[in-house]
């Protein structure tokens, strides 16, 4: 008459066990691979769970022992403790802006540069140039610069990303027609990009942003990542196949003409956004080059 | 009569189980990166459905697409966070007045993007979770051959995953409000900063 008690516990106990293998198929090929049979991998996390949960409940038990824990904790007791948790969090981490008047002042000429010159200039070239040739003059600068990825990948150690940015900047020089085509991050190849530069290898030496700086014409920057962007001009084939001043400047404004004609509305949307785009974009600045250097 | 009683004492069994292993929810509710994908999947459906297309059904487009984000973000959660230590000096109204034009701020801007969703590809990287907190990894690659990483940082509440924060190309949502708002309380009070921020809603309808 008893038995449902006992057939209940063990359809719990079947569930329990099967349940991690469920939850991490991810793990199970990498303990197949260890050990040779189907059905041991999902033994071996049954019993991993299982050690895990009693050690965490002898933990525990030792923890109310010691009277540290007096009772389970409540949910709005734990909420309570992440909100504490939040709100302790420093306030402003953020980049240093000692010269923020003079910043203020370029970031307003970037902006009227961008809104009467740079975005009706691109939307003209865009009516003009298809996508797909855009999408390849993007492709043929970005391959330009593949020399400087792949010195700063070496330079911070990166071997093996160092090797993918040889074959991605060979393959498509050759393959890809000079660069237009991106035949390595294609369908075929699907290699990744590393984007290092030497701001970041500075960055990865252990040398802080220092402070931040708005160039009027590059936007935003930060006193080591303006180091390393005169720097990484040494490393970049456009310097040495148009040295002349006045050529250079002219690729130089081709390549941002073709590429705002690419991501008109970002800008629009920062600014939208933002309580203050000055402030959202240095903090942008900040925290993208801050995750750049921890990749 | 003895059978039922049985299948009674399985189902209070089972019952047990589920309540008492906050674990086990995940036989029915998918991980974080599950809830995710379903959400990025209902809003590219009502964004592709020929029935909600062109700019009159605008409105109705819109408050669907904002219906199912409401259902996977903590509003109240990004709120509290981004707005930091002036949280606490705020009486309830005001908090459910920030969360409310802040999250109706953040929601239409990105819903401004995605009205020019066009073919974009989303890869879900993966996940990683330390029982109540989660990330989830996703790459959208658009049709201009450019990648966008983007990561989901997650709580579970209820079972269910919830949005606490979003970070594109490595850029906090939470810590870049965060620094705007500690940026302008320095300098103004709070009444003007919901002042501004209300005006900033406006100005985009």
């Amino acid at each position: 008459m008893k038995r449902g008690w006992g057939l209940g516990f063990f359809l719990c106990m079947i569930l329990w066990i099967v349940a991690p293998a469920a939850q991490a198929p991810a793990e199970s090929p990498r303990s197949d691979a260890a050990g040779g049979d189907g059905e041991v991998p999902s033994l071996r996390l049954a019993s991993a769970r299982m050690a895990a949960f009693f050690s965490e409940y002898e933990a525990r038990r030792e923890e109310v022992q010691a009277g540290t824990v007096l009772a389970a904790r409540t949910e709005s007791e734990v909420a309570g403790e992440l909100e504490e948790a939040e709100g302790a969090e420093p306030p402003t981490t953020s980049i240093s802006d000692p010269i923020e008047s003079v910043n203020r002042a370029f970031y307003r000429f970037n902006d009227k540069l961008y809104f009467w010159v740079l975005k009706p200039a691109a939307q003209g070239y865009r009516t003009v140039v298809p996508e797909t040739a855009r999408v390849g003059v993007r492709n043929f600068f970005y391959n330009l610069a593949g020399p400087v990825r792949m010195i700063n990948c070496a330079l911070q150690g990166k071997g093996e990303e160092a090797g993918y940015e040889f074959v991605r900047l060979f393959m498509n020089t050759t393959v890809g027609l000079g660069g237009f085509l991106d035949v390595a991050g294609g369908e075929a190849m699907q290699l990744e990009r590393y984007e290092e530069d030497l701001g970041q290898t500075l960055g990865v030496y252990g040398m802080g942003p220092s402070f931040y700086i708005h160039w009027p014409f590059l936007g935003p920057s930060s006193g080591r990542d303006t180091l390393g962007t005169i720097g990484d001009s040494f490393l970049n084939p456009v310097n040495y196949l148009v040295p002349e001043a006045g050529y250079n400047a002219a690729v130089r404004v081709y390549d941002r003409v073709n590429e705002t004609s690419l991501t008109i509305g970002d800008y629009e949307d920062l600014k939208r956004s933002a309580l203050d785009p000055y402030v959202a974009l240095r903090d942008a600045y900040y925290q993208h080059r801050e995750n750049r250097i921890r990749e | 009569m003895g059978s039922i009683r049985a299948w009674m004492r399985i189902s209070v069994c089972l019952i047990l189980f589920f309540g008492l292993f906050p674990g086990a929810q995940f036989l029915w509710a998918g991980g974080p990166l599950e809830d995710i994908r379903s959400t990025t999947e209902r809003i590219l459906e009502i964004l592709s459905d020929p029935g909600l297309e062109g700019s009159e059904h605008r409105a109705e487009r819109r408050k669907k697409v904002r219906e199912v984000v409401d259902e996977r973000f903590d509003w109240e959660a990004i709120s509290r966070s981004s707005l930091s230590t002036q949280w606490r000096n705020l009486s309830a109204a005001e908090k459910d007045e920030f969360t409310r034009v802040f999250s109706s701020l953040v929601e239409r801007t990105y819903m401004d993007r995605l009205e020019n969703y066009s073919g974009e590809e989303v890869i879900y990287l993966g996940e990683e979770s330390d029982g109540g907190r989660a990330r989830v990894r996703v790459k959208i690659v658009t049709r201009k051959n450019q990648e966008i990483p983007v990561e989901y940082r997650l709580r579970s509440g209820n079972g269910e995953w919830l949005v606490y924060d979003i970070l594109i190309e490595g850029v906090s949502l939470v810590k870049n409000y965060r620094v705007q708002f500690n940026d302008f309380l320095t300098k103004s009070s709070y009444a003007e900063l919901m002042e501004r921020l209300k005006a900033k809603v406006e100005q985009q309808s």
